[in-house]
């Protein structure tokens, strides 16, 4: 073969010498806009409909007694949690994992991992404002009665639907930092089912929990996500129906030939003391933590934005040793 | 208290029973060549047991499990002095699930580690109860008989080939490389991948980086863009990769073998993305919108510019993987197997498209699979062997004539199959042709 040596000029072989290049700002307009392609073209705006399915689910089964009495606000507190949970789990869980190896090419060819995190993130915030709008548009189509008080904004939808949001939008970025953590989707997701587990039982409310367990309820988004609910409801000043309902099941119970239950109803609803007894009941089983002050809740807010940033963080530095992938 | 209190003692029990097992290891490791004092360190003396039957990661294991597991024990123990009840309490029945775990997890290891052992030592696996259930005395017996001694492999008794000590002199228009070795850690222990590689390859030229597999040529062509630096010296047009690398990483362009590229994008966005990322943040975006029509019709990819990446064909993804690289027009030009999956005629039709790019000044080097149907093409050839130590050397660098010279073949294919070791369906002729290679730099040398 003949030698093929070509003279350039020293301005070829320097082409990129002490020259800049787009930096951390310009990196991630870049990702950020592939990232909004995708919502199209990867049929990433189907977290929509699906949230919009899973909100009405929650709401047919839970929805009549939410923000009404302490159980239903409990248990229907605890299934918007779920909803947020699940949610955010399911937006970013297979998002950087699917693409590593384009990511370590990416980075070999100098993209700055910051940006490319920094993009998902606002990617996934407007995915998850998203899914908080069709939440509580769903929410309102379904009649949910909303608390009427409100603790920071002064309107009480905003309130719950920042609650929502963050609760959802810090589920997504714990699951954005698995993903940034684990090496393929299988595992991604294998790992979910078990964070999705540990985030249901250590929400801290739902469940009965002591000692030590109690403890890991502060390191869940589900802990702060429902107790900022509950204490936007005022939990603790909705009335408590469980031992009402057991004595309207026992009604017709009869000791010794005689039925006091019925006649303790009887005496109940002639004088109108429904009300009070629900209420003496529930004063038995308030909950500091649900305690409707600004201070909790903005605490609660706090503890979901830290989560936000502290997985944000962790991704970066996870991804920052994309080049020791092995083939 | 008495002489019989004190050896009825536990606490004497446990320091006699950690010392029989410590002796018996001191002779094992001593055998094994390794660090035989290393049996007094307590816990991780398992450690160094299972390194020194080849089995590090269950010897990791093993020690974070009993970490893990004290751990445990801590808890249990904490919490059945505070509760006189611990039975009742959820926390103890938490702990104690999950030391029951630990330990089924560690007895696995252990097993693993001990089967090792009898590997090593040329015994059989029953010799597995007496190593659980008798472990001090079997040590003792391991460590200090004279008729138990350690089987060594070919591989440990072995020495690579000798190595040409050379440095290339640095050209100035082209690339300079003088590797001394790429060694990386594998599970804690250092590997020598790449040894004493030393060439030049002038501004223009295409290359053919052949060698079988596990020679080491993604590992080479990693140290040489500067990607996993090397022990090494690497220059290009002048100057120095490694110590310029975060500006000249965009002057070496690195085309994967899988066609990394997001499918959900289009083929122009594709490339325009590619475009700003790489080229001088000065160019204004006219002029980078110009370079990549440029692009696009040098790569063919025009007509394609609105498709989506995942509509088009496996050659024309190809090209757009290059394109992608070749967009900042680097001087270095290296591909990891472009052809593969590709038929013998779009094959052919790339590495035409590869011989233009080197016709312009560049330096391109490509690894493939099936040297021969495009060897035309080619102006030199490196060939990465595996020498004795499964280290990654240097068989060969030259002209495609020499090389058949070099080797006494008439095929790129035949090279290969020569330099490949016997089990791999090769003649095993790969530390001959390495040998004879340094021979051939040493004088140069002087």
């Amino acid at each position: 073969m003949e030698n093929k040596n070509i003279e350039l000029t020293e301005n070829d072989m320097s082409v990129a010498g002490n020259v800049k290049h787009k930096g951390r700002g310009p990196q991630f307009v870049i990702y950020l806009g592939k990232l909004l392609r995708m919502f199209i073209y990867q049929s990433d705006w189907k977290v929509l409909p699906m949230a919009a399915v899973i909100a009405a689910l929650v709401c047919y089964v839970v929805g009549d007694n939410l923000f009404k009495t302490m159980e239903g606000t409990l248990l229907g507190c605890f299934a918007v949690s779920c909803i947020c949970i699940w949610n955010g789990f399911f937006n970013s869980i297979q998002v950087i994992c699917r693409e590593r190896a384009i990511i370590k090419r990416e980075h070999r060819s100098g993209m700055h991992i910051s940006s490319y995190v920094a993009a998902h993130m606002v990617y996934q915030a407007i995915l998850c404002l998203g899914q908080t709008l069709v939440t509580m548009q769903v929410f309102f189509l379904m009649h949910v009665q909303f608390p009427t008080i409100s603790l920071v904004t002064g309107i009480p939808v905003v309130d719950i639907g920042i609650t929502i949001f963050l609760t959802t939008y810090a589920a997504d970025m714990l699951s954005l930092m698995i993903s940034a953590f684990v090496r393929s989707t299988t595992t991604a997701m294998t790992v979910m089912p078990f964070l999705l587990i540990f985030q249901l039982v250590f929400s801290g409310g739902f469940f009965q929990l002591h000692g030590t367990a109690l403890t890991f309820t502060n390191f869940t988004v589900a802990k702060w996500g429902l107790t900022a609910l509950c204490t936007q409801a005022d939990y603790n000043s909705l009335p408590m129906v469980s031992l009402w309902n057991s004595m309207e099941k026992m009604r017709e119970v009869e000791i010794e030939g005689q039925q006091p239950i019925k006649e303790l109803l009887a005496v109940a609803e002639e004088q109108d003391m429904k009300e009070q007894i629900l209420l003496e009941c529930a004063k038995n089983n308030q909950n500091e933590k649900y305690a409707a002050t600004q201070d909790n809740l903005l605490n609660c807010w706090a503890k979901l934005l830290l989560f936000i940033v502290l997985f944000s963080c962790l991704a970066v530095g996870a991804l920052e040793y994309v080049d020791r992938d092995k083939r | 208290m008495t002489i019989m209190d004190i050896i009825g003692s536990d606490v004497f029990r446990r320091v006699f029973f950690y010392l029989l097992s410590a002796v018996g290891l001191y002779g094992i490791l001593k055998k094994c060549g390794k660090k035989p004092w290393q049996a007094f360190i307590p816990l991780l003396r398992y450690y160094y047991l299972a390194a020194a039957v080849k089995k590090e990661k269950e010897g990791r294991v093993y020690v974070l499990l009993t970490v893990f597991q004290l751990a445990i024990d801590y808890m249990t123990d904490l919490i059945q002095k505070g509760n006189p009840d611990p039975v009742n309490d959820r926390n103890y029945l938490l702990f104690v699930a999950l030391g029951l775990v630990v330990v089924l997890c560690l007895m696995l290891y252990v097993i693993r580690i001990d089967a090792a052992i009898c590997e090593k030592f040329g015994k059989r696996k029953r010799w597995i109860w007496l190593l659980e259930f008798a472990e001090g005395i079997t040590y003792i017996y391991f460590g200090w008989s004279k008729k138990v001694q350690p089987v060594i492999t070919d591989e440990e008794e072995t020495e690579g080939a000798r190595v040409s000590g050379a440095v290339i002199d640095v050209m100035k228009d082209g690339l300079t490389v003088n590797i001394e070795k790429r060694t990386a850690k594998v599970q804690y222990k250092e590997r020598v991948l790449l040894k004493d590689i030393h060439l030049a390859i002038p501004k223009g030229h295409m290359v053919l980086l052949l060698g079988g597999s596990g020679a080491g040529k993604t590992t080479f062509l990693n140290a040489v863009t500067g990607y996993e630096k090397a022990d090494a010296n690497i220059m290009l047009g002048g100057r120095d990769l490694y110590r310029e690398y975060e500006s000249m990483k965009y002057d070496v362009g690195f085309v994967p073998q899988q066609d990394l590229v997001r499918l959900n994008d289009n083929v122009r966005l594709t490339l325009a993305d590619a475009a700003t990322l790489r080229l001088p943040g000065n160019i204004s975006r006219k002029e980078r919108e110009k370079r990549v029509n440029e692009v696009l019709e040098e790569f063919g990819l025009a007509p394609l510019a609105g498709t989506l990446v995942e509509k088009l064909s496996g050659g024309q993804r190809k090209r757009l993987s290059i394109a992608m690289e070749y967009i900042s027009n680097p001087s270095l030009f290296i591909l990891d197997e472009p052809d593969s999956g590709l038929d013998g005629v779009v094959a052919r039709g790339l590495f035409e498209k590869l011989r233009d790019i080197a016709d312009q000044g560049k330096i391109v080097i490509v690894i493939t699979h099936t040297p021969d149907r495009v060897i035309d093409l080619f102006d030199d050839v490196i060939v990465l062997a595996k020498d004795v130590d499964r280290t990654g050397r240097l068989a060969f660098y030259g002209t495609v004539d020499e090389s058949y010279r070099f080797f006494d073949k008439t095929g790129m294919e035949q090279i290969l199959r020569s330099i490949n070791q016997k089990d791999e369906g090769g003649e095993g002729r790969a530390t001959e042709f390495v040998e004879r290679y340094a021979g051939k730099l040493m004088p140069a040398e002087g």
